[in-house]
């Protein structure tokens, strides 16, 4: 961290930040310039708050050089972590497809979509059990119930399974069924639900809140890392925006930007973040030519009768074309699928 | 000069450059070693680790010793970053009893 103090400013003004920061156990470098002074702080930056510094008189600026987040980022961990849940390898040289229904609805629905999309060549098998839905009179979720169902379905297909964990007191009941838990967009600074989290050991998925930077997102992963979880997905959903024709706005550029901040696993999810069927599959393109690890994606047996966002899921035979399509664009970015 | 007595003039001064900067890192050592000293009293006392009024005190002493061919404003310089690593080795000192 860097703090630049005003041209010509009053040596007390400089000595009263450096007695401050020498105070709470920082080296200072100072260097006078002929007009001006900047103090270079050494130690453990992250932990200030750059505004208090701001408030001191003669202090022109606080330029923080080092990221407030550290397990998440490159600068201590340069290796690309690989995430494993049942033998899949996300992170890895292939890009993993997670597929599935919003909502887990019934037996049929479950295995039947399971055997579409693992015949497609999808690893994951994805589906929720308790949903977030904007109305409380929406349906909310068949529960553990739910969760057997995409357990057998899952296992049948030979797929690893990914599902939403709302709250804290569902997580010990999934545990049983689901290989890599989903922290939804609406939940990414659930610091408690995050923590909790962290003392699991089993893969997070954790989404990009709807409003959320890159640096929020980060370090809210970085919640789950410091309980010693390190196995961490980001998924990247889209974003919202003044665009309102489409209902949020894939970040693609999310994903070289993690890629190069994080060491961590980068997805993301098409479907929600454009809401429509018939522009999913451009943007389940557009995320893998990014050189993204994943794309989570929606895929119905029958989406005219999904209780959840069916306009949505892609029906089985254009997700069995999608795939065909990735195949195609994953040698020019190095990976495979 | 011809090239090749150049080239042995630059090693020799080169080695001389060596032999002074070995003097500078036993000194400068030295000078951490009273740092250090001051750093335990200043523990014991429960004195603040900064002293702007000492190292205003310090900075202008060496500009006042300082004949050439450096100037005072850089030999300060060179103190500050001298200064900055006293400091630390004192705060060590203080904080280990």
């Amino acid at each position: 961290m860097v703090i630049v103090m005003e041209k010509h400013t009053a040596e007390n003004n400089v000595e009263r930040v450096m007695a401050e920061l020498i105070a709470r156990g920082f080296d200072v470098h100072r260097s006078t310039g002929v007009e001006q002074t900047v103090l270079g702080v050494v130690g453990d930056v992250a932990k200030i708050d750059t505004r208090e510094f701001e408030l001191f008189d003669g202090v022109q600026e606080v330029v923080r050089i080092s990221e407030p987040y550290k397990l998440v980022g490159r600068t201590f961990h340069k290796e690309k972590t690989v995430v494993k849940a049942r033998g899949v390898e996300i992170g890895g040289p292939e890009v993993i497809i997670m597929a599935g229904p919003c909502t887990i609805e019934s037996e049929t629905q479950m295995f039947e979509t399971a055997r579409r999309v693992s015949r497609a060549g999808a690893r994951v098998l994805r589906g929720g059990a308790y949903k977030p839905r904007t109305s409380p009179y929406a349906f909310q979720g068949m529960g553990v119930e739910g969760l057997k169902l995409l357990r057998a379905a899952a296992d049948e297909s030979r797929m690893a399974t990914v599902s939403e964990v709302m709250d804290i007191s569902q997580i010990e009941g999934m545990l049983p069924y689901v290989d890599i838990l989903q922290v939804g967009a609406r939940n990414m600074q659930n610091f408690n639900l995050l923590t909790s989290l962290g003392q699991i050991r089993k893969p997070i998925l954790l989404k990009r809140g709807m409003s959320a930077t890159i640096q929020e997102w980060l370090l809210a992963a970085e919640y789950i890392m410091t309980g010693g979880n390190y196995d961490v997905i980001l998924c990247e959903r889209g974003i919202r925006t003044f665009e309102t024709y489409t209902r949020n706005t894939l970040d693609i550029s999310a994903i070289p930007v993690i890629e190069k901040l994080s060491h961590l696993p980068i997805i993301a999810d098409p479907s929600h973040a454009v809401g429509r069927r018939d522009k999913v599959m451009p943007l389940a393109r557009a995320i893998v030519a990014a050189g993204a690890d994943g794309v989570l994606i929606e895929v119905h047996n029958d989406p005219e009768k999904a209780v959840c966002d069916g306009p949505q899921s892609l029906y089985p035979d254009q997700f069995a074309r999608l795939m065909d399509e990735l195949r195609i664009i994953v040698p020019a970015v190095g990976r495979r699928l | 000069m011809n090239r090749s007595d150049a080239e042995q003039e630059i090693n020799r001064i080169r080695d001389a450059i060596d032999r002074v900067d070995e003097v500078i890192v036993r000194l400068l050592n030295q000078r951490a070693k009273y740092a250090i000293e001051i750093g335990e009293i200043k523990g014991v006392l429960g004195l603040p680790i900064y002293a702007p009024e000492r190292e205003k005190d310090v900075l202008h002493h060496v500009e006042k010793t300082c004949e050439g061919p450096l100037d005072g404003a850089s030999m300060r310089r060179l103190f500050e970053r001298i200064i900055d690593e006293s400091r630390s080795v004192e705060r060590k000192a203080a904080n280990r009893d």
